[in-house]
């Protein structure tokens, strides 16, 4: 079966990198004093993806560097068509222009005391250089690339039962399939590893990727432990448990199927992007926002997010599938979800006859159908904070 | 209504429990599909929709497993056909003790 998988999709060329499956205009707001103005600029202009770090340069010391990072690594994104950088401290501004001067899309930055620190002027200066950027994106083309030169993000966000009984075993399916044709797939989400760590490390393709997983494991453990945090009504949260899951080490038997059965490649630090295709395990938080934007800034050009109860956050910049095995939720949210698999439950539906669905689901939406997420404007990019979110 | 088999699904032969895909009502027969085969159970008290209903009769600091996998420990023993939550079940993770 790995064999036969050939399915492509229109997509946006890159002369650096992966193609995309968006082609934005990202608004990259780097300081708190220009955060409004950049929210105003996004809104006046089409297709434009606003992320913003309004803690700009009161993030010091160690937490400064990932960070930053990750903010170049979103602007690096495939999905990234071109990028207007905004910024009140000259300083960042400058690192900033310089870490991106090999992008290969247009760049733009704009600081603030460049208009006498008037943020009137700033603001009509970046919307208008947003909208000459705009009109020149969008008389790019897509061109046909293979499904394979894709990296899939899987989360899962408000699980229930139906989760670990359908959905994530199918996105797990779907991920054998992809990854043994050759793509590229990433899991995160440590504390979801509890109890499922030794599968994990037996999966390992060398030691040191089963050595890093345990470490991983353990210090997220030790975070919990060091700060009195009992798991249960945390990770479990109280909605997950009112839904029939009990123990985080119960939660993480379906989160973990979500990422197959196949080697695991290497373990990556929050937003960094593997080397080589494969499938990854990125250590990062459990925090939906949190985790969702370190997957998407390892270059992940679209997400399969599971979901039982609901849960409508999705990416700004990587169009998110969401996915449901619950009947009544897939009634109840149709504003929501995209993906309705809960026929493995009601009909006992076979896994190969809906991965078929699914992934015909996933190249539409790479060759630009939208998501309901995109269509109700819900995307977002939030960055972890370092000290450690758990 | 009490008569009628209600499914459930269990993930390995050798879990000891099964999640229910209907409301289960005391002395209703559980009817738990492992793939090919299946175990059935008479449920001793109700067990909500999608929640777990106990296999076999668990001990008090026993471990329970869910697809191979330990998902904890009986805080309290509990029957055959016991519905089994967080309130007779902890985890053995990111404890103090």
């Amino acid at each position: 079966m790995n064999n036969s998988y050939q399915s492509t999709f229109q997509g946006f060329a890159r002369s650096v990198g992966r193609p995309g499956v968006r082609n934005y205009l990202l608004v990259l707001n780097l300081t708190g004093l220009t955060e409004r103005a950049a929210q105003r600029v996004a809104a006046q202009l089409a297709n434009a993806c606003l992320i913003s770090m309004p803690h700009g340069v009161a993030i010091t010391g160690a937490g400064e560097e990932p960070v930053d990072a990750t903010l170049l690594q979103l602007a690096r994104h495939a999905n990234v068509g071109a990028v207007l950088a905004l910024s009140a401290d000259r300083n960042k501004a400058a690192r900033f222009a310089e870490a991106l001067s090999d992008i290969g899309k247009p760049l733009d930055v704009l600081v603030l005391d460049s208009f006498h620190r008037d943020i009137a002027s700033f603001c009509e200066a970046a919307a208008a250089i947003g909208r000459d950027r705009v009109l020149m994106l969008s008389s790019q083309r897509r061109t046909p690339f293979a499904m394979t030169e894709l990296s899939l993000a899987v989360e899962c966000g408000m699980s229930d039962p139906t989760s670990g009984i359908a959905a994530n075993p199918l996105v797990g399916a779907f991920v054998d399939r992809f990854v043994g044709a050759g793509g590229t797939v990433i899991f995160g989400e440590t504390a979801e590893w509890l109890g499922l760590e030794n599968q994990l490390v037996e999966r390992s393709a060398c030691e040191s990727v089963g050595r890093r997983i345990l470490s991983a494991v353990r210090r997220r453990e030790d975070a919990a432990k060091a700060i009195g945090l009992d798991l249960t009504n945390n990770n479990p949260n109280k909605a997950n448990i009112d839904s029939g899951l009990t123990t985080i080490e119960d939660k993480a038997i379906g989160s973990v199927s979500k990422s197959g059965t196949l080697p695991i490649s290497g373990v990556l630090s929050y937003g960094e992007p593997p080397q080589e295709p494969g499938l990854y395990a990125m250590d990062g938080p459990s925090y939906t926002p949190e985790s969702l934007t370190g997957l998407v800034a390892a270059d992940t050009q679209m997400a399969l997010f599971t979901t039982g109860l609901g849960n409508s956050y999705v990416s700004a910049l990587a169009p998110t599938l969401k996915i449901t095995g619950n009947d009544q939720t897939a009634s109840k949210l149709r504003n929501q979800i995209d993906f309705d698999c809960s026929d493995i439950i009601t009909r006992n539906a076979r896994v190969p006859d809906v991965l078929g669905r699914l992934d015909r689901a996933l190249t539409d939406i790479a060759s630009g159908d939208l998501t309901r997420g995109e269509l109700m404007g819900e995307g977002n990019e939030v960055v972890a904070r370092f000290g450690e979110t758990l | 209504m009490s008569n009628r088999r209600i499914p459930a699904i269990g993930l390995q032969v050798m879990d000891t429990v099964g999640v229910v895909l209907e409301p289960v009502s005391a002395s209703q027969e559980v009817v738990v599909q492992f793939g090919e085969t299946s175990v059935s159970v008479t449920a001793v008290e109700a067990v909500p929709k999608f929640h777990k209903i106990a296999l076999r009769d668990i001990a008090k600091g026993e471990e329970v497993t869910r697809s191979g996998t330990v998902i904890g420990e009986a805080s309290a023993a509990i029957p055959a056909g016991g519905w089994l939550h967080v309130h007779n079940l902890r985890s053995r993770r990111g404890r103090r003790d």
